[in-house]
């Protein structure tokens, strides 16, 4: 019952958080709502029992990535007349909505045919951390160090671009 | 019964889509990427959920390890723009016009 | 029954390959150091020598054998074969080709000594003699041919080089144009060769496509499929032999130097019409009508040329309509089934005609190129030799016993009264007066009286003995070659035997008929021009009829006008009109058509990012909606 509530409740929040993405103007605003739905997003996870993922999205994804964002939007110092002039953006929405009304039915579909499984109840070592760690180190090594070298080459991607050249362009 | 974050995720992974194909600031398509790849991990966690295996849960991770090196490089890529022509609108930069 | 000989394949060998070796040297050297004169004349000659002493060998074996078996036969190499048409690049000597072969190869000879002394100067020296030794090689492969298709080589063959020597002095847009009138009027024969051919083989040709196989096998022939070939056949020879109406290519072609005249367009080139009929005598004596036909176009030829021949001015002209006229009497001969009548008049024709020929020449070579009989005279005190020998040859055309002439016009005469065929006869004795009166007109006129330009006449002198000696070779021909078909004796028929199908035929009063009025009409002849030109004449100015006779009746300007502009304007139509739209449109429109679809799908590439993105999802959608369908 209070799981349902929840259920919902984020779930709501999630989908609110995400169509206000889509519909700010200003990116800030967009950036916040988006924020709304990633924290849902945890809820969701916890929900699903997934502790670390739920503590990495917080940490990780609503704390880092998105303070990056925020940060380099604010960096930026956009004014109301950056922006892109949108005069149709509500219509190029509904475009865009109709234009994946087919995937998303798709997908509906897919969804609708699985078989009606129940979720046992599962201890209270599933999704903590050191099972996780123990399938990561163990099955999963060599994807762990291969996003390992992908995290190095995007930090040194990320100084090369952004990083003063010569007279600065 | 899992059938409800399946939903979730997919109406999320929607909106993304067209967030992605309609707006024309940047911030505002990459979040939308980003909105994607978090519906993505959604639909990972709910089926390992299911299958009571932590594999999901690791697939997460490494998702969000890559989300996390792409929105590096995307900023700085983003930066560089904003330095080249002044404006956000992905409308400006139509070099590859045939 | 048929003999193998090797040999064979090597008479038309040998002037092929020196064509190829002269012609080579030639186009290599000739803008560089240029080869000495001699060099050339020598490596020329090499071809036709050799040719004529396999021919002598090739006559000496034939003789060796019994008369029914005289077959000596090559097979070179298997050309192609197509389901029952085989063809082989064979070679075949009987005696009607070995007596081709005897005086091809040696008025060859001497005609290409002749050249080397007329052709002195010339910057295209080596030029000539190529074209004249692939010419010799095309006349042998046309010859020695075992059957129809190699007969056709030659045919060819000697056509191209008809063309390639008439055009030789091709600075003058006049001789190009002179040889292509030759190329394209043998052409028109030539498709009715070849749809004589082509019947031919639908009709018998699929047990064996070569003259002895078709001999075999003609009597299968249905009378109407034979007449066709026979005629389809002759329209090909009147365009080789320039018989009517395919006659109009021969007087232009005297626009080539005069040795190549001799040699392709009195002596051997032109002969291949009659060859080809006598050839195919066992299809010609299977069919008589197609005879009548042959002798009618022939002698009614003979009659026009005559009339034409009796206005020229022009020496070579002269000389041109008159062998228009007497290769209409060979086909008078032929055409009545006297085959070997046929061939021995073409066999005194090549001797006293190439004679006639290289005479003029001599003259027009003193003379430094001048042709117009009316700016000559009284050369005779001037060029001894010259004037012996044309009086020889001419005594031989005009048909004056005890020369050559006189025995093979008499024969074809006598053959036309024993098969009956009256009409022919009589304009075939109306013709020889005409023969006599236009050949001594010439003679008169040239060599006779006072000399009409002194300017010229004071350069002329005798040529050089590298031209005069052929001219006296050629005049003992012309004397005795005669006498190789005494009537009663017919040598030469008799030898002929094996090859034609013919029936001899023997009335002692109709012999002398003949006989006495061939003397009669040469009579008659002469003494009218000796009356009128034998003492000196002026240029007479032509009026009436003499005039159109001068201007051929207007047959060339009426065979433009009919065929010519037509078929241009048709060109030009086409080419102005129906080209640019229906051939070149559809090109250019597929053309355009690629160019508006490229344009169209150029349309896609926007540059933004944004709507690739779009396309994707478009794409996306679609698979969706498809597999959409198959889920349920």
């Amino acid at each position: 019952m209070l799981v349902n509530v929840l259920f919902y409740g984020f779930a709501v929040l999630a989908v609110l958080g995400a169509v206000g993405l889509i519909l700010f103007r200003h990116p800030m605003n967009g950036a916040m709502s988006f924020i709304v739905t990633l924290i849902s997003l945890a809820g969701l996870y916890a929900l699903l029992s997934a502790k670390l993922i739920f503590a990495l999205q917080l940490i990780v994804y609503a704390g880092a990535i998105m303070s990056l964002i925020v940060f380099i939007i604010m960096f930026l110092n956009i004014q109301a007349e950056d922006l892109p002039r949108e005069e149709m953006k509500l219509v190029n929405i509904l475009v865009g909505v109709v234009l994946v009304s087919p995937v998303a039915l798709f997908l509906g579909k897919i969804v609708n045919s699985l078989p009606n499984i129940t979720a046992d109840l599962v201890g209270n070592d599933f999704g903590g951390v050191k099972p996780v760690g123990l399938v990561l180190y163990r099955d999963w090594l060599v994807p762990f160090e291969i996003v390992s070298i992908l995290l190095l080459v995007s930090l040194v991607g990320a100084v090369v671009l952004a990083g003063k050249r010569g007279t600065g362009k | 019964m899992i059938h409800n974050y399946l939903f979730l995720s997919s109406i999320l992974f929607c909106l993304g889509t067209v967030g992605v194909i309609s707006r024309r600031n940047v911030f505002t398509v990459f979040m939308s990427i980003e909105l994607m790849l978090n519906a993505a991990n959604l639909a990972f966690i709910a089926f390992s959920r299911v299958h009571e295996s932590m594999d999901g849960h690791v697939l997460a991770m490494m998702v969000m390890a890559v989300a996390a090196a792409e929105a590096a490089l995307a900023l700085a890529v983003v930066i560089l723009l904003h330095k080249h022509k002044g404006k956000l609108d992905t409308n400006v930069f139509s070099l590859l016009k045939g | 029954m048929e003999q193998s000989a090797t040999y064979l394949g090597m008479i038309p060998l040998f002037p092929l390959l020196g064509a190829v070796v002269i012609g080579l040297l030639h186009v290599f050297t000739c803008n560089r150091k240029r080869l000495p004169e001699k060099f050339y004349g020598l490596l020329a000659c090499v071809g036709p020598v050799l040719s004529f002493v396999l021919a002598l060998k090739v006559f000496l074996a034939l003789k060796a054998l019994p008369p029914e078996s005289r077959f000596l036969t090559h097979n070179a190499f298997t050309w192609f074969s197509v389901g029952d048409l085989h063809i082989n690049m064979g070679f075949l000597a009987d005696p009607l080709s070995c007596l081709m072969l005897l005086f091809v190869t040696l008025i060859g000879t001497l005609i290409h000594v002749y050249s080397i002394g007329y052709m002195g100067g010339d910057k295209n020296y080596g030029k000539f003699f190529a074209y004249m030794n692939l010419f010799l090689g095309s006349m042998l492969v046309l010859v020695l041919g075992d059957g129809p298709v190699v007969m056709f080589v030659g045919w060819e063959g000697v056509g191209l080089c008809s063309y390639l020597l008439i055009s030789y002095y091709s600075e003058d847009r006049d001789n190009v144009l002179a040889g292509n009138k030759a190329f394209i009027v043998n052409r028109i024969g030539d498709l009715g060769f070849v749809l004589g051919m082509a019947f031919l083989f639908w009709a018998v040709g699929a047990q064996g496509f070569d003259y002895l196989s078709l001999k075999a096998n003609v009597h299968m022939m249905e009378p109407a499929i034979a007449l066709t070939v026979c005629l389809l056949l002759f329209v090909g020879a009147t365009g080789k032999s320039a018989q009517i109406p395919l006659y109009v290519w021969l007087p232009d072609a005297m626009a080539g130097p005069t040795p190549v005249s001799a040699l392709i367009h009195a002596a051997t080139m032109v002969t291949a019409g009659v060859y080809m009929v006598a050839r195919f005598s066992f299809l010609y004596a299977h069919v008589e009508l197609a005879g009548t036909i042959v002798a009618w176009v022939g002698i009614l030829t003979a009659l026009l040329a005559a009339i034409f021949g009796m206005f020229q001015n022009d020496i070579k002209k002269i000389l041109a309509y008159s062998t228009v006229s007497q290769l209409g009497y060979m086909f008078a001969g032929v055409g009545v089934a006297a085959y070997s009548a046929g061939i021995f008049h073409v066999f005194t024709h090549a001797f006293f005609k190439a004679l006639l020929f290289l005479g003029a020449g001599s003259v027009i070579y003193a003379l430094h190129h001048e042709q117009n009989i009316w700016k000559m005279g009284g050369l005779k005190a001037k060029m001894p030799k010259t004037y012996l020998t044309m009086v020889i040859g001419a005594l031989a055309l005009a048909g004056c016993p005890p020369f050559s002439g006189f025995f093979s016009k008499d024969e074809i005469l006598y053959s036309a009264l024993a098969t009956g065929h009256w009409g022919i006869w009589l304009i075939g004795v109306l013709v020889a007066g005409m023969t006599a009166y236009y050949t001594f007109r010439m003679i008169f006129v040239v060599f006779h009286g006072q000399p009409r330009d002194h300017h010229a006449y004071d350069h002329a002198q005798e040529s050089p003995a590298v031209m005069t000696v052929p001219l006296i070779i050629l005049a003992v021909g012309a004397v005795f070659a005669g006498f190789l078909n005494f009537p009663g004796v017919l040598t030469i028929s008799h030898w002929l035997e094996p090859s034609l199908t013919e029936h001899h035929h023997s009335s002692a009063l109709l012999q002398v008929i003949a006989i006495v009025t061939s003397i009669a009409a040469f009579a008659v002849g002469l003494k009218i021009a000796y009356g009128k030109f034998g003492q000196g004449a002026q240029e007479p100015a032509f009026k009436g009829f003499a005039d159109f006779a001068y201007n051929k009746f207007y047959v060339d300007e009426l065979y433009n006008a009919v065929f010519v502009q037509p078929y241009k304007a048709i060109g030009t139509a086409i080419w102005k009109s129906i080209e640019p739209n229906v051939t070149d449109s559809p090109v250019k429109g597929a053309a355009r058509l690629y160019m508006v679809l490229g344009t169209a799908f150029k349309a896609l590439q926007v540059g933004y990012v944004r709507v690739y993105a779009i396309y994707m999802v478009v794409g996306l959608s679609l698979m969706s909606l498809f597999l959409s369908q198959s889920l349920n």
